[in-house]
């Protein structure tokens, strides 16, 4: 099996962008909460599918509105 | 993939850490550092020379050393003071004759990024090298961005 690898972009604004790829559930939160420990305030974070495990498919919420017409 | 995280640094670090990513900037943007014992005319700054200060918000300077050795580096007109301020934050002075207001805080602003992102940078390899995490790959793209990619070996340490 291959080992994960994590993508980090650190921008010219300070912000840092992380992608943990290769690895599922607890050891891929494990590895995104290291490199959040080492950096700082986490924004955000989302799951894909890989996460879930092969197969999964992960749904994003989407908005939908209704237009009244007269 | 499997998950994706957007994180804010913050800078909590010593002088001589602050003094490591301000090298990081002045080599990056093209700046010099000033001699050590240059210091501001403060006569011309009044009348001259526009400053403007810029805070780096989420910093804090861990030692009081800054306030005495403040560092300056300096491109064309403009120079840049990196201090700590009464509440331990670091602060980055903008000053420059010819230049508005408005262009100093851009100018600021953007050197205060790029100190963040030198400190983050800098911490990060430090960090993971001492986790025994392999460094496969590390690029500047042309917005500046420096890309790092990392080999996790199992399970984080």
């Amino acid at each position: 099996m291959s080992q994960p690898e994590i993508d980090i972009r650190i921008g010219a604004d300070g912000k840092v962008h992380v992608r943990v790829e290769g690895s599922q559930g607890e050891q891929c939160m494990a590895l995104a909460d290291l490199i959040r420990d080492i950096v700082g305030v986490e924004e955000s974070r989302e799951k894909t599918a890989e996460y879930f495990g092969p197969g999964a498919v992960v749904y994003r919420h989407a908005e939908a509105r209704l237009r009244h017409h007269p | 993939m499997s998950a994706v995280c957007v994180l804010t640094p913050v800078v909590i670090a010593s002088w001589p850490a602050i003094a490591t990513a301000v090298a990081g900037v002045a080599a990056s943007m093209g700046f010099s550092m000033a001699s050590a014992n240059y210091t501001l005319k403060r006569d011309d700054t009044a009348d001259a020379r526009t400053s403007v200060e810029t805070e780096i918000a989420q910093s804090e300077v861990t030692d009081q050393v800054a306030s005495n050795q403040p560092i300056r580096i300096q491109r064309g007109g403009v120079t840049i003071e990196f201090a700590r301020d009464s509440r331990g934050r670091c602060t980055v002075c903008t000053s420059g004759e010819g230049h508005s207001k408005a262009e100093l805080r851009r100018i600021g602003e953007e050197v205060a990024g790029r100190l963040v992102q030198q400190f983050a940078y800098h911490k990060l390899m430090t960090e993971l090298k001492q986790r025994n995490y392999d460094i496969i790959e590390t690029q500047v793209s042309q917005d500046d961005t420096i890309h790092v990619r990392v080999r996790a070996h199992g399970s984080p340490a």
